[in-house]
């Protein structure tokens, strides 16, 4: 057992973060639920999907007339300028030429579509792909010196929308300009991607920017989500440096001394940590900047029960991870943060509380710190 | 043991039913209330009711046959939303699996979970992937040798309800309203917690001496505000008549569900197809729950009904009297507080809507002046015009006929309630409209949203804790709410699909969600209009 979404989740993911454009699901009722719910949790909303309600009949005969229905009704119901068709698993079994009904309609939106049936690859794959379809839609555009675009976001990301101005604040201070955030941007934004001087990956949308680079000859970076004091000083610098500023940032010691007898008691505490790739960074953090024992580390695509196990095994007294590791955390009795993709139990709504950046950092540490001594452990 | 005695243990840390139904309201609705409200964009997959029924099975593992996504999102089944299913296996089916069939990797991973849990029940639930590539489930299941049973139950996702089924249904119950002898005896197409409970009675009941006097209940787990208190009244009475409760199903192990055909009777609270497989195979006789046994005298004839069933007529008489005197007598100090004032009550149209409007002016004896009835919610559900006609038709004449005195005003506007709150002492809403009415300090309105779950329970002593707590709340003031200026009061909700935001996007997704839906419906236009 994974804890990966699967292809359709990653796609819906990415396409949903052009926040002007709206998902036309072309799915049964339940996937279109599902992605519908994790997104919704934290902006509720923002209802920008919709399904093409695939019943038995369309498994019987077809979907291709649903969904040019569905499309015809979504362009006269939404003002978008974009409409992202995502082909999920029903309609690729049964053979729906999603093409051939897309090229079928004129509209006044912009229609793109992609296939993503869940069992043809993971949730990466699909985040990947679906940035790679609506590539086609970006265009040259005259270079702003000292810009940057940050890839790998989507809109339902825990904490996002305060990490994302929290690395604006940083990149600011170094001179360094926020072109786009892929997949947290306008259609328009999206377009002018290209302008940036560099692309900044964090964890996915490496195809995209391999696109880029040979479309538009736009470089890239790799780059470890910005967690701690260390991984956000390298994090800023690395950009900096790639772009020839030369900053070297500084942050402020000052709220840790405030609490440092805690942190004292905190040292060497045996943690775990499971997620996409948020969670090698988080392990980065708590090990080399709180000096906690990382006993398991683990990726979504790693089995989810060997996890379970290993933790089980370990020595674990504080958990990180998605709302989905309560169940571990419940059975061991030990308090979970959570910090990634899916949160459906915890909202972030506060812009100015992120988990990324220095002050990311605080908020964190603040978090583990109040979620400990509220647990109530030694009275249970 | 006293009655009151036997609620306050059953509710949390030994607190009333009412606190009971505010904690499961606050720790279970700010989930499940909220997860309803995006029913307005879509409906969930079958497989999540599948999965949420299996879940209460204890000793019971439900095993997805389909990709990793499926099971990925249906851990968080919108009927159990405070308890995701932590630990769902899936059989991650892949393109390989799709071409060549998945039936041998549902077998390995049926081996795999039996060794890794070690449950007395797997429940196989195919995805629309292997529901569609035609692997044959059953046969697999047949061919295995595990000392456990293995269950198969249809929840492919893309079999579910067609909008009008609800319609239809809605204009059943409002026919019967006058005459619950005309009462639906159908039910909705399942979303999977039936295909569960059919599973079960099919697959896994064994034949049993049937006992007399002992009967199974249907429980909702805890979707239901207050289910543990009120079970415990619902026992309390039986054990008074001489009868027993075997199980609750499917919240109980799977032996027992095994020896649940033992039961005289099942009382059946969703859907009947099961209740009607079990009487078809073990000679089991069931009893619906329909909205008439709301209220005293409803409640009062469902345990006679039950009696009736049972063959205790006339036995069980005495003690099912003695609890609603009992009731009846509580009653009569509230009911003095109450006849003080004039009320406005707010409620929302729906199947129960005449029988809860009895409770209030009839149980209770609020000296009710207005009912206000909110209509357009229904078109939230999809009801047509034509039914909501019928609705309001048939709810007038019902209150005609019970003679319950108060003016009906249907849908009022802001303006209207405003009116109606000068000419009353108190205006109550058993929704959580106060809201719309305290916007810029309006109309004071006192939210009984939550308490009202105390009026549908299947026992007396819901309505005499509603009288109390109206009682206290009336003493106290607490009526008269609009000074104050709540966050959301702020707000701009559409009118109809409150409360949903005035907002352009939801109001789009809302109608794109209609239509399409529509379009499943049989005798659509189009539109998807009937």
């Amino acid at each position: 057992m994974t804890m990966d979404g699967g292809k359709f989740f990653g796609a819906f993911r990415a396409s949903s973060g052009i926040t002007d454009a709206v998902v036309l699901n072309h799915v049964p009722v339940g996937c279109n639920w599902g992605a519908g719910i994790f997104k919704t949790t934290s902006n509720q909303f923002d209802m920008r999907h919709a399904c093409t309600v695939m019943h038995e009949r369309e498994i019987v005969f077809g979907g291709e007339d649903a969904l040019r229905e569905a499309l015809i009704r979504a362009d006269e119901l939404y003002d978008t300028p974009l409409l992202l068709v995502i082909a999920g698993d029903a309609p690729s079994i049964i053979g729906d030429d999603v093409e051939a009904v897309v090229d079928s309609v004129t509209l006044d939106s912009e229609v793109m579509w992609m296939e993503a049936a869940g069992f043809k690859g993971s949730a990466m794959d699909g985040y990947e792909e679906a940035l790679l379809c609506i590539a086609g839609l970006m265009k040259e555009s005259e270079t702003i010196q000292d810009s940057v675009n940050l890839i790998g976001f989507s809109p339902d990301d825990f904490k996002v929308d305060a990490d994302v101005k929290e690395i604006r604040r940083l990149l600011s201070d170094a001179g360094v300009e926020v072109n786009t955030v892929i997949s947290k941007c306008s259609l328009e934004e999206f377009r002018r991607a290209p302008a940036a001087e560099l692309n900044v990956v964090l964890g996915q949308g490496t195809k995209l920017c391999e696109q880029m680079k040979k479309e538009f000859g736009l470089p890239y970076l790799k780059m470890d989500y910005p967690y701690g004091l260390d991984g956000t000083s390298h994090f800023v610098g690395a950009i900096s440096d790639e772009l020839g500023i030369g900053h070297e940032p500084e942050f402020d010691i000052e709220p840790f001394k405030r609490i440092y007898l805690y942190l004292h008691e905190l040292y060497g505490t045996p943690v775990s940590v499971i997620g996409d790739f948020h969670a090698e960074a988080m392990a980065n953090f708590l090990d080399g900047e709180l000096g906690f024992n990382v006993e398991v580390l683990s990726g979504n695509e790693d089995d989810y029960f060997e996890f379970a196990e290993d933790v089980r095994n370990s020595n674990t007294t504080i958990l990180f991870g998605s709302s989905f590791e309560q169940g571990i955390a419940e059975t061991l009795d030990i308090p979970l943060i959570r910090f990634c993709y899916p949160v459906f139990d915890n909202v972030s709504v506060y812009d100015c509380a992120p988990y990324a950046g220095y002050r990311g950092a605080v908020c964190l540490t603040e978090a583990i710190i109040n979620t400990v001594m509220s647990y109530g452990g030694m009275n249970k | 043991m006293q009655m009151s005695k036997q609620l306050q243990q059953a509710a949390h840390n030994g607190g009333s039913p009412l606190r009971e139904i505010f904690r499961d309201r606050v720790f279970n609705g700010i989930h499940q209330g909220t997860t309803w409200q995006f029913h307005r964009y879509g409906i969930n997959c079958k497989l999540s009711g599948s999965v949420y029924a299996v879940s209460e099975i204890e000793g019971a593992v439900p095993l997805i046959h389909g990709p990793a996504g499926c099971a990925f999102h249906q851990r968080l089944t919108p009927r159990k939303m405070y308890a995701p299913i932590y630990n769902l296996p899936c059989t991650n089916l892949d393109e390989n699996d799709v071409i060549y069939g998945g039936e041998d990797k549902l077998r390995d991973k049926i081996n795999e979970v039996y060794r890794k849990f070690h449950p007395q029940l797997i429940a196989v639930l195919p995805t629309c992937v292997s529901g569609l590539v035609g692997d044959d489930v059953p046969g697999v299941i047949t061919e295995l040798d595990l000392p456990c049973d293995v269950l198969h139950v249809p929840s492919e996702g893309f079999a579910h309800r067609s909008r009008e089924s609800l319609d239809v249904l809605m204009r059943d119950f409002a026919e019967s309203w006058k005459d619950p002898s005309r009462s639906p005896a159908y039910d909705l197409r399942g979303c999977g917690h039936e295909e569960v409970m059919f599973s079960i009675v099919d697959q896994l009941m064994e034949e049993q001496e049937i006992a007399e006097n002992l009967v199974n209940i249907e429980s909702f787990g805890r979707f239901t505000y207050g289910f543990r208190s009120e079970l415990v009244e619902i026992k309390h009475i039986f054990g008074e008549m001489g009868v027993s409760v075997n199980l609750t199903l499917p919240t109980c192990t799977v032996d027992e569900i095994k020896r649940a055909p033992a039961a005289e009777l099942n009382i059946v609270t969703r859907n009947l197809r099961w209740a009607e497989r079990m009487k078809e195979r073990f000679g089991n006789d069931y009893l619906r729950k329909w909205f008439f046994y709301f209220g005293l005298d409803g409640v009062e004839k469902f345990y006679h009904d039950c009696a009736s069933k049972l063959d205790l007529n006339g036995v069980a008489d005495g003690a099912i009297r003695i609890e609603k005197t009992q009731s009846l007598q509580e009653l009569e100090r509230y009911q003095k507080v109450f006849a003080r004032d004039d009320f406005a009550v707010s409620t929302q149209g729906f199947f129960f809507t005449p029988y809860l409007a009895r409770i209030y002016a009839l149980d209770l004896k609020l000296p009710i002046k207005y009912l206000c009835v909110d209509m357009q919610l229904l078109k939230a559900l999809n009801i047509s015009e034509e039914t909501i006609e019928v609705m309001e038709k048939n709810m007038q004449e019902a209150f005609d006929e019970w003679d319950l005195g108060f003016e009906v005003v249907t849908n009022p506007t802001l303006g209207e309630m405003s009116e109606i709150a000068k000419k009353v002492d108190h205006v109550l809403s058993d929704r959580i409209t106060p809201p719309i009415y305290e916007k810029g300090g309006g109309v004071g309105v006192m939210d009984i949203s939550a308490t009202r779950y105390l009026l549908f329970r299947t026992g007396f002593s819901g309505i005499v804790e509603f009288g109390k707590y109206l009682t206290r709340e009336l003493n106290t003031g607490k009526t008269h709410q609009n000074s104050r200026e709540p966050i959301i009061s702020r707000f701009d909700y559409d009118t109809i699909y409150y409360p949903m935001l005035d907002d352009d996007r939801c109001s789009a997704s809302r109608e794109m969600w209609s239509g399409m839906w529509g379009m499943k419906s049989v005798g659509c236009d189009d539109n998807g209009r009937r």
